[in-house]
């Protein structure tokens, strides 16, 4: 159902797993939790790169940070991060804020910009680089500062979710159970972050959290049940689905109030924030645009660590009818009476000029 | 995880935990097991259901807290042993749980009493007898001695020919076969046959032959050949292959080698010559991972370590020069206690960045040494102590294994002076406005340049003994309002830092792009205390027009959270309805309308109409009648259709209707001819 790539592990694997067998798991909706060390290989890169994230060319780079390393009296070299730049989100990271800052320790990557799935959940300070400590640096780090992630999601379209972390000792009992302060801090947490850190987002990962689903999609004319099978135009309708959340058990009303439904023709038409019960139904009500031809009811809901629903129902929209327009209008009356007048007016002459004498 | 439409088989769940905490920890300096150790271990071999699982496991747990000294309690004791006595009393239990059993019941001092002791001890027998597996040897002898060590008397009939048996499977290379069918043979598999072996020894009842004790001495002094190395000088032993179906990992690999290697040096008498560095490399080794997340992991490294030796630790390897720190050395055993007298020398302590060495023979019995008296400036520095044991006797106990190298950092202030930013012309060179910086905080110097000009930036660093430092992070950044980013490295020279951007050799790579850039410079190196970033200011870049080949700045990232959030609402804009008169206006039109109508009765009246001419003879007069209704039943049609009648209904009536009209019409019209005609003629 997932799988876990700890890089070092498949050093001597070799062949066993390769990177489209791990681009077709994650094609197939399921989810995957890759952590690389530096020495990350390339089956392991290739993978990240296909989820846009790309890991620096210097195997033996390090995220080096000199002013929010993890102080320790025995790591010296600060490559020992203590992160608390994490992306702001209840679904993610779960409704309980991390306080103590995230250990972190390894090779920092960069997120594609023209990658719109990938998102950095844990961004380094703006004074860190990527480099080797131990030698002298020649030319400028090729990422630096807040460009640098420690630890991204990618969330495909069919909603399969990758976990990418640079470091595999953000996942170990030693760093979830350290004590850390971060340097220029007097704060000193009894226990990192790590563990509540890896804890909720393995939960997101795992869909145990933002997962959502849509049923009973329906649409009616305003004060009739029943769905029919074609609008005319002008006609008020009204639109309801039903959106629930997975909760790790079962499936419980989702409630929020940004889901939007569209009436769309090559464009949107109509384009409306959809009102819920907290119960889970949400529904509204428009009027039909006086343009006629196939429309669709398109709801794409995109919220930052929710699974994206797109639906779509296809309906066709036909003008009015012959005699489904305006019959008596006040303002054609003169032309009424003239014709009307003229009617009388013949048929009085009519017997008059046949039977005058 | 309990998503049924993801039924799909699970297609690798591999935890990597063991490799993964060996390698990282490598670097990591060595510290005795402590009190996390203990903790640890309770947290970990929890029983479930009051029992630690099954005998393999209980053993595991309850070795592990008979090294810790952790506390367990009575109750589970009773019942564990009370357990382990019907497993040993039983007759279907097969070598490796008696072997097991057996194990925990020393441990736990259980009460089984000689007769069932000896019922099993024949039953060892029995499966020794007919052992052609390493393992089946493994756990028969270790039975056999298990319950030698209660004080009950066995001894090994055919001593010589078990050994002969166990020592047949061995390789040239100091690895064992797990049986003689097997091609494969393992380091694990070593350990394994040594710790039997070691059995052997104990349990003969006369004297094994010397020699070949001496050939599997042989033998050891061939596997620590095969023992690898980390860089630091930790030492573990690994298979060969690790391919194999077979493969445990280092850990247990090295542990299963370091309990045989042991239990014989400790069954067979004689040096066995292994050289303290590596006993300590291997302590090292288990010591380097830490608090393990698995039981076995766990039984494994304590179990291993219970043997060995010394090692040397510095409790802190990052020393600050301003809060004065002391170079704190700890000589304990692994498990942390204490160790017997003796004297650590600090023998070489060298930089690692300018390779000059600084000696030091200074003796101190105390393991303290303030590092200001040393005179070391701040930098990465690699220690290098010597342990001399004062008691001879405790040498042979203790391995101190030489020389040990330390690697640590000396931290301090590093003070930033002489801050200078400024714009120079390129031509003459000279200094046009230098502006003083104070590093200690923001500056917002404002600049302005042409691609003609230069910005010139120094800045001077010193260590708290007056030396030049040089950080590892120097970085002035040059973000230019669309947050495109340019970073330069600053170089030392002639003792200060010193930066001048030529503009115009910049043009190209700043993509032409003129207007403010934020000016920002960062200074950091891990010996640095107060490291820092600090924003200087803003030039304002003034840089002639790209040319037609110039290079397209990159495409600025979009922010990936953009595309959520709830979009702007769109309403359908309706076509507007046509514009109508009022109402009133329309009624006074139609007024007008019906006006000529009006006019032409009034004129009719007024002309004195009559109808004389209408036939009175009933036939023609019936037809006018049926006529003149026509054309009226055609009219009202006509106001019917406009009322409701669709264009259909209304043709329909209509086909009806015309030739009625025709043929009455033709009637009364003829009717009306041949009259007129009639009157002319007469």
């Amino acid at each position: 159902m997932y799988i876990y790539i700890f890089w070092e592990l498949f050093v001597g694997l070799g062949g066993s797993l390769d990177q489209n067998a791990v681009l077709e798991f994650v094609d197939s909706g399921r989810d995957l939790i890759l952590a690389a060390d530096s020495s990350a290989s390339d089956v392991i890169r290739g993978i990240a790169t296909e989820c846009g994230v790309d890991f620096d060319e210097d195997l033996e780079a390090l995220v080096i940070d000199h002013t929010s390393y993890a102080v320790s009296e025995t790591e010296g070299d600060h490559t020992l991060i203590a992160s608390d730049a994490l992306i702001h989100s209840d679904v993610i990271l779960g409704d309980k804020k991390i306080e103590a800052p995230i250990l972190f320790r390894g090779t920092g990557h960069s997120v594609n910009p023209a990658n719109s799935l990938v998102l950095k959940v844990l961004s380094a300070s703006p004074s860190a680089y990527l480099a080797n400590p131990k030698t002298k640096l020649s030319s400028p780090p090729s990422l630096t500062g807040s460009a640098i992630s420690l630890v991204s999601i990618m969330q495909a379209r069919n909603n399969a979710r990758v976990l990418i972390s640079g470091s595999l000792d953000l996942f170990s009992n030693r760093f979830s159970k350290s004590v850390v302060q971060k340097a220029g801090s007097k704060i000193k947490y009894e226990k990192s972050g790590n563990e509540q850190f890896v804890t909720e987002i393995s939960k997101w990962v795992f869909h145990e959290r933002g997962h959502l689903k849509a049923v009973n999609v329906s649409h009616r004319k305003v004060g009739e049940m029943t769905e029919p099978a074609m609008y005319r135009i002008n006609d008020d309708l009204e639109y309801s689905v039903e959106i629930y959340e997975w909760s790790g058990t079962s499936w419980e009303p989702y409630v929020a109030d940004d889901v939007q439904v569209q009436f769309y023709m090559m464009s949107p038409y109509v384009l409306k924030t959809l009102s819920n019960n907290q119960k889970g139904l949400y529904s509204t009500s428009f009027k039909v645009p006086d343009v006629y031809g196939v429309f669709q009811f398109k709801v794409e809901y995109q919220k930052l660590g929710y699974t994206s629903l797109r639906l779509a129902k296809q309906i066709p929209v036909r003008p009015f009818r012959h005699n489904e327009y305006e019959r008596f209008i006040t303002a054609a009356y003169p032309y009424y009476g003239a014709s009307f007048s003229t009617m009388a007016a013949f048929f009085i002459f009519s017997i008059v000029y046949l039977y005058h004498k | 995880m309990a998503r049924g439409r993801r039924s799909v088989a699970l297609l690798a769940l591999i935890c990597a935990l063991l490799l993964h905490s060996i390698a990282p920890a490598s670097a990591a300096p060595i510290r005795p097991i402590s009190d996390a150790h203990r903790s640890a271990a309770a947290e970990l071999f929890a029983p479930i259901d009051g029992s630690y699982g099954s005998l393999e496991e209980t053993y595991e747990a309850l070795r592990t807290f008979q090294i810790l000294g952790v506390e367990k309690s009575a109750e589970l004791s009773h019942e564990t042993c009370l357990s382990v006595a019907e497993k040993v009393g039983s007759s279907s239990t097969p070598a490796k749980d008696l072997f097991y059993a057996l194990r925990i019941t020393s441990i736990l001092g259980c009460q089984i009493d000689s007769s069932t002791y000896d019922e099993v001890a024949s039953r060892l027998h029995a499966v020794l007898k007919d052992a052609n597996s390493l393992l089946e040897f493994y756990y028969s002898i270790g039975g056999l001695l298990s319950i030698k060590d209660q004080g009950h008397d066995v001894i090994l009939s055919d001593a010589d020919g078990t050994f002969h048996a166990i020592k047949a499977l061995s390789q040239s290379d100091g690895r064992w076969r797990l049986d003689t069918n097997s091609a494969e043979s393992s380091t694990f598999a070593a350990g394994i046959a040594l710790e039997s072996l070691a059995g052997v020894i104990s349990l003969a009842g006369s004297e094994v032959d010397q020699s070949m004790i001496g050939v599997v001495k042989n033998d050891i002094v061939k596997l620590f050949g095969s023992i690898k190395s980390f860089d630091d000088g930790t030492l573990y032993f690994d298979e060969k292959h690790v391919d194999g179906s077979e493969y445990k990992g280092p850990l247990t690999t090295s542990a299963s080698v370091v309990r045989g290697v042991s239990a014989f040096a400790a069954a067979a008498s004689g040096n066995l010559n292994i050289p303290g560095d590596k006993i300590l490399g291997l302590a090292k080794f288990f010591l380097s991972i830490g608090v393990p997340g698995t039981t076995k992991d766990f039984f494994n490294q304590i179990d291993s370590l219970v043997s060995i030796p010394l090692i040397l630790s510095l409790p802190a390897t990052v020393l600050s020069l301003t809060s004065k720190d002391q170079l704190k050395v700890e000589v304990t055993t692994v498990f942390g206690s204490a160790a017997p007298p003796l004297t650590v020398n600090l023998v070489q302590a060298y930089s690692s960045d300018s390779k000059d060495e600084l000696q030091f023979d200074a003796e101190n019995v105390v393991h303290y040494l303030d590092i200001a008296a040393l005179k070391l400036d701040v930098g990465k520095y690699t220690f290098v102590f010597e342990v001399t044991l004062h008691d001879p006797d405790n040498v042979n106990i203790y391995a101190t294994g030489g020389q040990n190298s330390i690697r640590a950092f000396i931290t301090g202030l590093i003070k930033v002076d002489k801050a200078e930013i400024g714009i120079l012309d390129s031509d003459a060179g000279s200094v046009e406005s230098l502006q003083k910086l104070d590093l200690s905080k923001d500056n917002s110097v404002s600049l302005s340049a042409n691609h003609l000009q230069k910005l010139r930036l120094s800045f001077v660093l010193t260590t708290p003994l007056g030396h030049t430092f040089k950080p590892h992070q120097v970085f002035l950044k040059l973000r230019h309002e669309t947050k495109v980013e340019h970073i330069f490295i600053l170089e030392s020279s002639a003792r200060q830092y010193k930066i001048v951007l030529d503009f115009l050799g910049l043009v190209g790579k700043f993509y032409y792009l003129s207007g403010k850039y934020e000016l920002e410079l960062t200074v950091g190196d891990a010996a640095m205390e107060n490291s820092f970033i600090r924003a200087l200011g803003h030039i304002e870049l003034d840089l002639p027009e790209p040319p037609e080949k110039a290079a397209r700045p990159p495409p600025l990232a979009a922010d990936p959270l953009s595309k959520f959030g709830p979009k702007q609402e769109i309403s359908h804009i309706f076509r507007a309805p046509e514009k109508r008169p009022p109402k009133e206006l329309s009624l006074a039109f139609l007024g007008l309308t019906l006006l000529p109508f009006f006019g032409f009765l009034f004129g009719l009246t007024k002309l004195g109409v009559n109808l004389k001419n209408f036939p009175s003879s009933p036939v023609p007069a019936a037809f006018s009648i049926l006529f003149h209704a026509g054309i009226a039943a055609v009219l009202l049609l006509y106001v019917l259709f406009w009322l409701k009648l669709d264009l259909f209904t209304t043709l329909k009536i209509l086909g009806f209707l015309g030739p009625f009209l025709v043929f009455v019409g033709h009637r009364t019209l003829s009717y009306l001819a041949s009259t007129s005609t009639k009157q002319k003629a007469a």
